[in-house]
């Protein structure tokens, strides 16, 4: 009978970096962004400026708030339903355990009783072949017993699977795609504030070199 | 064409009027003569200018281009003279159209110099600044006897008429010409009378162009102050002991202690509102530059991390549907969308950044430099209202300063300005990054992923999921329970009758509290060692053998008696129903029940009557209540048993309490232990 439990770290591993780490930390690093540049005083010199870090600030606020509800939403609706299932296979593996425990009985006693039976039919050695016999039958009721169960709980239990996660990456799916709806918005809205949407990346380039040789001009700044 | 009215001297003879008329018309004549010799002058010699700056630039330096020489600096010697040469010759063409004005010529001469001015200060400034360095370059090409000579090559080949061994011939004749406009221009002024109409346009021509050397100079100077001055020294240590010498010392001394008495407030600061402000102002792009920079680094890190795992090679071996679905989304996510990202995150807001950033150290420097002038020009100060004078070192010094200082003051606003514009475009740039982003992945989303229920509106959908979650929670927990309760095989294997008997024996012989059972199979190997099969039940005798190890005991077989090894024996109770090592939740039929167990024969009961309940009830097994009427147990509780029989009187069932419940569980389920050792028990041998 194969392990299954390694499957089950490989999917909580999964699930885990999906949703805290790295997403929450990414959420509260592009809030620095913004808050510390609001916190600069560059922003009391300019009022526009001012404004334009005020409303980037509030946008990656909101962000974060969201990327909070979505983090707790998947904590509980896929998280803990992983755990619950990973939590089944401790008792799965000890009653594999406990069968091999009792195969190995079933086995020692069959062949004690298979020895007797090779032997010469004497009185004793009678006698003893039904005490093993005696012995013998119980173990392997019980090992047949285990063997049926788990022969029919165990493949019941994984082929639930299936069924078991589909909620749960539904959830999966909804709730980022509920995250990255608002994420749209908000920073389409901002967009529009803020700046001109239209721009393609070609032209901001060549914005910001425009930017950069007006500077270089200058003779305070070095050439390098 | 200047008229002919004049100042006339009114001291003069009647006598001789004729001659002073006639002295007049000559002076009149001669100046208008001059005049017009000064306005062809300007012509020509703009046009061989231009000749000269055309051979320059077409001639001499493609040729020195095609040369392909890695050691000339080509854009060192020549600077911006193509772009003087488009100026000049499209203010040649225009001053000699004015020929054919005539009469207004001088007017419309001294308009397109106003016309020009600007043009021309941008374009000679920038090829006077860089003109020493232009210079040292020829000093340094004409050590190089190789490069020498492809200079003179190159010369003889395109300007042999001209007979020059050397660049600078060409290259100091914009620096000549544009010194020259106003000394022309005030030829021709000096030969105009002052009352000619185009006189007062002449004047402030010539002031322009006066006006525009001066900035030259100016700009020049700032320049040379600038590129001595921003760039950051990385001396170490050395360099730096190197470079004491009383000199500095002396000098760094004074500055200290002028700071110092500045921050004592002995000495009054010089204050400047204007650059002060300016300053601060320049900080505050400093620092937010420098924590903007860290920030999208940090986030960029972050970025990067999201990237490394890879989520869609981990299998949950599910092949289909919503888990499929997902992992193919998940790669899409991982390989395009979220690289893109990065991709112009990088170009749009990262590099500009680190661009910038770099170009803050110029500034800084000149900051820093601009406040040591300070202090010695503040020393300097005193010393010329002390003494009258100063040297000359130190009036070099004084001009340093000023020249700094009015460089920062000039080119700090723009730079400050610049650089907001710039942060500004960068967070314009991010917040349309984040967009793209949001559009992207909802757009692979679409693509990727059908899901049932996407159209369900939220609320439902969360409570469809926690619904269905309830129920799969509980799902597997009957599956925890399915495999709990496999439970162990007891080592207690059911007797069979003979070693039941045995057993019964053993007890009325010894009592049920010495019983033992065999945990595995025992070989003698001593002499009064017992060889016993794992499942056997002995009577313990003495827990001790005859030399005194207390890890041998002996035992009595129910015949044979002998020691064995007190590690492989365990307590063994008799109970009043024993059940069989296999367990299956699903409730046996008491008939299956029955087959296996062995009910204790009457014959032996009052014996075993008089163990007094020091007995306790447990739950052998785990069972589930399936009705009102039954009570759920739990492997191991505690019950009280309130009737051993149901209401019809099968002693099937019995009526328990558990946890506070009442309820029906199957007797067989229940075991008898005894709990402490009865107290005086003592059996007729």
């Amino acid at each position: 009978m194969k392990q299954p439990d390694t499957k089950a770290d490989t999917v909580q591993d999964r699930a885990a970096q999906e949703t805290d780490c790295t997403q929450d930390t990414m959420s509260k690093s592009a809030v620095k962004i913004s808050s510390d540049l609001l916190s600069n005083p560059l922003c009391e010199q300019d009022p526009s400026f001012l404004e334009m870090v005020m409303a980037f600030d509030t946008a990656m606020k909101r962000m974060d708030s969201f990327n909070q509800e979505k983090v707790n939403q998947i904590q509980k609706t896929v998280i803990e339903p992983l755990k619950k299932f990973s939590s089944v296979f401790p008792s799965l593996n000890m009653a594999v355990k406990r069968r091999e425990q009792t195969l190995q009985d079933y086995k020692r006693l069959q062949s004690k009783v298979e020895k007797y039976e090779e032997k010469e039919r004497t009185g004793p050695v009678l006698a003893k072949l039904h005490q093993a016999r005696e012995e013998l039958r119980p173990v392997k009721e019980d090992f047949e017993a285990k063997n049926k169960q788990l022969l029919e709980e165990m493949p019941k239990f994984y082929s639930s699977r299936i069924d078991y996660f589909k909620p749960s990456f539904e959830s999966l799916v909804r709730a980022q795609v509920v995250y990255y709806t608002e994420m749209h918005k908000i920073f389409g809205d901002l967009t529009a504030q803020i700046d001109r949407p239209g721009l393609s990346d070609e032209q901001r380039e060549r914005e910001n070199e425009a930017k950069l040789s007006e500077l270089r001009a200058l003779s305070i700044v070095a050439d390098d | 064409m200047a008229s002919t009215h004049g100042a006339e001297p009114e001291a003069d003879d009647a006598a001789k009027p004729e001659e002073a008329i006639y002295e007049e018309v000559i002076s009149c004549e001669k100046m208008e003569l001059s005049q017009r010799l000064a306005v062809k002058e300007l012509i020509t010699t703009e046009a061989s200018y231009v000749h000269n700056i055309q051979l320059c630039v077409s001639d001499i330096r493609a040729h020195l281009q095609k040369k392909e020489l890695p050691d000339l600096d080509l854009e060192g010697l020549f600077s911006n003279t193509d772009d003087i040469l488009h100026v000049s010759r499209r203010f040649l063409k225009r001053l000699e159209a004015t020929a054919t004005q005539e009469h207004e010529q001088l007017l419309c001469i001294s308009n397109l110099f106003q016309e020009f001015k600007e043009e021309m200060e941008t374009v000679y400034k920038i090829y006077c600044a860089s003109y020493e360095h232009a210079l040292l370059l020829v000093e340094s090409y004409r050590k190089d006897p190789r490069l020498q000579e492809e200079i003179l090559e190159t010369l003889k080949a395109t300007v042999p008429h001209t007979g020059a061994s050397d660049l600078s011939f060409f290259l100091v004749m914009p620096v000549q010409r544009v010194t020259k406009y106003p000394l022309l221009l005030g030829k021709i002024l000096e030969n105009t009378p002052t009352s000619a109409s185009a006189y007062p346009a002449l004047q402030a021509a010539v002031h322009a162009m006066a006006q525009v050397n001066a900035n030259i100079n100016e700009y020049k100077r700032r320049r040379e102050v600038a590129t001595k001055y921003n760039k950051a020294e990385h001396l170490t240590l050395r360099d730096r002991f190197a470079r004491l010498n009383t000199h500095s010392i002396a000098k760094k001394t004074t500055r200290l202690s002028r700071l110092l008495m500045h921050e004592a407030g002995i000495v009054a600061k010089t204050e400047d509102k204007e650059y002060d402000d300016l300053e601060e102002k320049f900080q505050c792009v400093v620092s937010s530059v420098a924590m903007l920079k860290e920030n999208v680094a940090s986030y960029l890190g972050h970025l990067e991390a999201l990237l490394v795992p890879t989520p869609h090679k981990h299998e949950l071996q599910i092949n289909e549907g919503p888990a499929q679905q997902y992992r193919c989304f998940a790669e899409h996510l991982h390989c395009t969308v979220l690289p893109e990202f990065k991709q112009r995150l990088d170009r749009l807001v990262c590099q500009p950044l680190c661009s910038l950033s770099d170009m803050l150290v110029g500034p800084q420097q000149l900051v820093k430099k601009r406040l040591d002038k300070l202090l010695d020009y503040e020393e300097m100060q005193e010393r010329k209202s002390e003494m009258g004078s100063v040297t000359y070192d130190e009036e070099a010094a004084m001009n340093t300063y000023l020249a700094i200082n009015a460089l920062l003051v000039a080119e700090l606003p723009q730079f400050n300005q610049v650089a907001l514009q710039l942060l500004r475009q960068m967070l314009c740039s991010f917040s349309i990054l984040q967009r793209d982003l949001a559009a992207q992945v909802l757009h692979q989303a679409e693509k990727d992923l059908q899901m049932p229920h996407g159209h369900m509106p939220l609320p439902s959908f969360w409570k469809m999921v926690e619904d269905t979650l309830r129920q799969s929670g509980t799902q597997i927990r009957t599956f925890c329970q399915v495999f709990e309760t496999v439970t162990p095989s007891p080592v207690a294997q059911p007797l069979n009758p003979a070693e039941e008997r045995k057993v019964l024996s053993l007890v009325s012989k010894h009592g049920p509290d010495k019983l033992y059972q065999v945990t595995s199979n025992i070989s003698g190997s001593k002499d009064l060692d017992l060889t016993l099969q794992r499942g056997q039940i002995v009577a313990l005798l003495q827990s001790v053998d005859t030399k005194g190890n207390t890890s041998r005991w002996l035992v009595d077989a129910g015949g044979p008696r002998g020691f064995v090894p007190a590690g492989k024996l365990q307590p063994y109770c008799p109970v009043q129903s024993q059940q069989p090592g296999m367990q299956i939740p699903t409730l046996e039929t008491s008939t299956e029940r029955r087959r296996h167990s062995y009910a204790i024969p009457e014959a032996p009961r009052p014996q075993v009557a008089t163990f007094t309940p020091a007995f306790q009830v447990v739950a052998g097994f785990s069972f589930t209540a399936r009705s009102p009427q039954e009570v759920s147990l739990q492997a191991g509780q505690q019950v009280v048993v309130l009737e051993p029989h149901d209401k019809k009187g099968s002693k099937e069932w019995s009526l328990v309490e558990v946890n506070g419940q009442r309820g029906y569980v199957p007797s067989s389920y229940l075991m008898t232990i005894p709990v402490q050792e009865p107290a005086g028990w003592s059996l007729p041998v």
